[in-house]
């Protein structure tokens, strides 16, 4: 056992362009005293608030029952003295306790109502949580394996070491490290319950040890700080709108010393031969869709600046290609045909996009596709990696 | 270690995974102990769970409850005993907490409170009351909140045996 650290665990903060009142961290007060700056906070807030007050408890990993008790008497005695006030209290659907403690403060005060925050992180989660995606990940993952396990030693991957795989999808990539690699460890997170639940089938199936699958939220985790020597995260800060604050997260968990090691892809830089010309159209289009919703999958080559910016050292960047003569030719198209039906599919179809527009964006996957099985053809999907070490 | 348990028999079989024992002297020298003791546990017991951090987070809250209880004991002599155990989707705590006679018929009372069928209601009463939470009603929320069950046994000495079992794997999601 470590020694205790004493130092505040919690913070309290008010924000008054969005009249949110929000408390993080652990409470486990033993006196109320101790809270006292806090109350008088929410007291505050209170008191200059018209209309709603927010109550984000989205980051309150624990509270011991005599703090929910004082901080519920500030808001029960408000709703009786305010009846104009009304209370709304953002919970996590990660924090599995929250909801039903919280929730209670609606069976007791009406004007309080309480708020599971939780599918619309980003604008475009919902092409990528659905199941569809499945088996272009386990494709796309066959593919890129081949190169990375080459490369991950370079990024501090070894045998023994504490990771985590954050966002990590069905979990084939936490597999396939865990038998190449061993770590002593792999905690793998992701915030859909359909993936992690093929993962886990996956898992037990195959009776793999080792792997620890976890639902949360990449951009608020329950996971403690500075654990891991690798914090991996691969294909998915380019989904989020701000990757900078998924960032911020990933350097919070890994231990002062451990790299954080993330991919990410040029979707404007695929290419092939024959046909380029409308591959590359396609491509480009790829990429404004995804800026549509505010994601950014031309990221990969930014990625030494945002290690930069979020304070990380030594920071390490290469780039490979996947390509249709790594493996079997087929298994590129697979992942091209899938592209091609989310992308000229359900995405196009939600933008709002005309059938000759459609055709013409399809058409360019068809043909990366004829150049991946066109026996003297070549096409290729570029990804970048990059890896930093957190200051000691 | 060391104490034998017994289930009642034909009951199912409780696998035990981890026990904490400790002076309740060195216990109550510092409240850190309860949050120390039950996020320490909560992290052993956790990671064969299929939601390892999601399951700690949920134990350690329902453990803190039980620890900050036994923090209040008036009796300083003995020792604190936790005791977790595992059965399918219930995880079992055993508490062993010295205390002096008054206090052995209080929580027997505070247990039988708990499976009172008003129980939810009197939790309700509890939070918009202006006291603090009691002990029993800290109890009582496990049983709101957690859907736990409680009981107390008999230990030796000037002691009770707080047993409570936490169906926590089925509170997911
Ligand atoms: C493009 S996939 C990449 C998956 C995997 N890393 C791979 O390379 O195959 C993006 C993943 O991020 C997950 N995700 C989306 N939003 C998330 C969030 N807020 N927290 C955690 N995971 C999230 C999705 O469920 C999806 O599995």
């Amino acid at each position: 056992m470590s020694p205790y650290i004493l130092h505040p665990r919690f913070k309290a903060q008010y924000d008054p362009n969005n009249q949110e009142f929000s408390i993080s961290g652990v409470v486990r007060p033993q006196a109320i005293d101790e809270l006292g700056p806090s109350l008088a906070l929410l007291r505050d807030a209170i008191s200059c608030v018209r209309g709603v007050l927010y109550v984000n408890v989205k980051r309150l990993t624990q509270m011991n029952n005599a703090a929910f008790h004082a901080f519920s008497r500030v808001i029960i005695d408000a709703c009786r003295a305010r009846p104009d006030l009304r209370f709304v209290v953002i919970t996590s659907s990660v924090v599995g306790w929250t909801s039903r403690k919280f929730g209670r403060l609606s069976g007791i005060e009406p004007n309080v109502t309480v708020e599971e925050y939780d599918s619309e992180f980003y604008p475009g989660q919902g092409f990528l949580e659905e199941g569809g995606f499945v088996p272009i990940l386990r494709t796309q993952t066959k593919m890129t394996w081949r190169h990375e396990r080459a490369i991950l030693p370079r990024h501090g991957m070894r045998p023994g070491i504490v990771m985590a795989d954050i966002c990590c999808g069905i979990g084939d990539f936490a597999v396939l490290v865990q038998k190449e690699f061993q770590p002593s460890r792999i905690v793998a997170l992701d915030h859909s319950i359909s993936s992690l639940d093929y993962a886990r089938r996956v898992m037990r199936e195959f009776d793999i040890r080792g792997i620890e699958y976890t639902y949360g939220d990449a951009s608020e985790m329950l996971l403690d700080e500075a654990q891991f020597d690798l914090v991996t995260c691969r294909h998915s800060l380019q989904i989020f709108n701000r990757p900078e604050l998924i960032l911020k997260e990933l350097y919070r968990i890994c231990k002062p010393g451990g790299r954080v090691y993330i991919t990410n892809e040029k979707n404007s830089h695929c290419l092939g031969e024959p046909r380029a010309e409308s591959i590359r159209w396609t491509y480009n289009e790829v990429a404004k869709l995804f800026a549509h919703f505010e994601m950014d999958v031309e990221l990969g080559p930014k990625s030494r600046r945002y290690l930069m910016e979020a304070g990380f050292e030594d920071i390490r960047v290469e780039s490979f290609m996947v390509t249709n003569l790594d493996g079997d030719p087929q298994d590129f198209a697979d992942v091209i045909e899938a592209w091609a039906d989310v992308y000229a599919g359900e995405m196009a179809a939600k933008r709002g996009d005309g059938p000759e527009f459609v055709a013409r964006f399809r058409q360019g996957f068809q043909d990366h596709i004829f150049a991946a099985l066109h026996p003297k053809g070549y096409a290729g999907w570029p990804i970048w990696i990059a890896s930093g070490r957190r200051p000691q | 270690m060391g104490s034998v348990h017994h289930e009642p028999a034909g009951g199912p079989t409780f696998e035990p995974l981890i026990q904490v024992d400790m002076e309740i002297k060195t216990f109550v020298s510092a409240w850190q102990h309860c949050d120390y003791v039950s996020t320490y546990m909560a992290r052993m017991i956790s990671q064969k769970r299929s939601d390892s951090v999601r399951h700690s987070n949920l134990f350690s809250s329902a453990f803190n409850e039980l620890l900050e209880v036994a923090f209040r004991t008036r009796h300083a002599e003995g020792e604190l005993a936790c005791r977790v155990s595992r059965q399918g989707a219930t995880d079992r705590i055993e508490l062993t907490i010295p205390c002096v006679p008054e206090e052995r018929q209080f929580y027997q009372e505070a247990v039988a409170q708990v499976a009172g069928f008003e129980a939810r209601e009197r939790y309700l009463n509890s939070v918009s009351g202006d006291l603090a939470p009691s002990r029993e009603v800290v109890l009582l929320e496990l049983a709101v909140d957690y859907n736990a069950t409680l009981r107390v046994e008999e230990a030796e000495g000037d002691a009770i045996k707080l047993v409570v079992d936490l169906p926590l794997e089925g509170l997911q999601h």
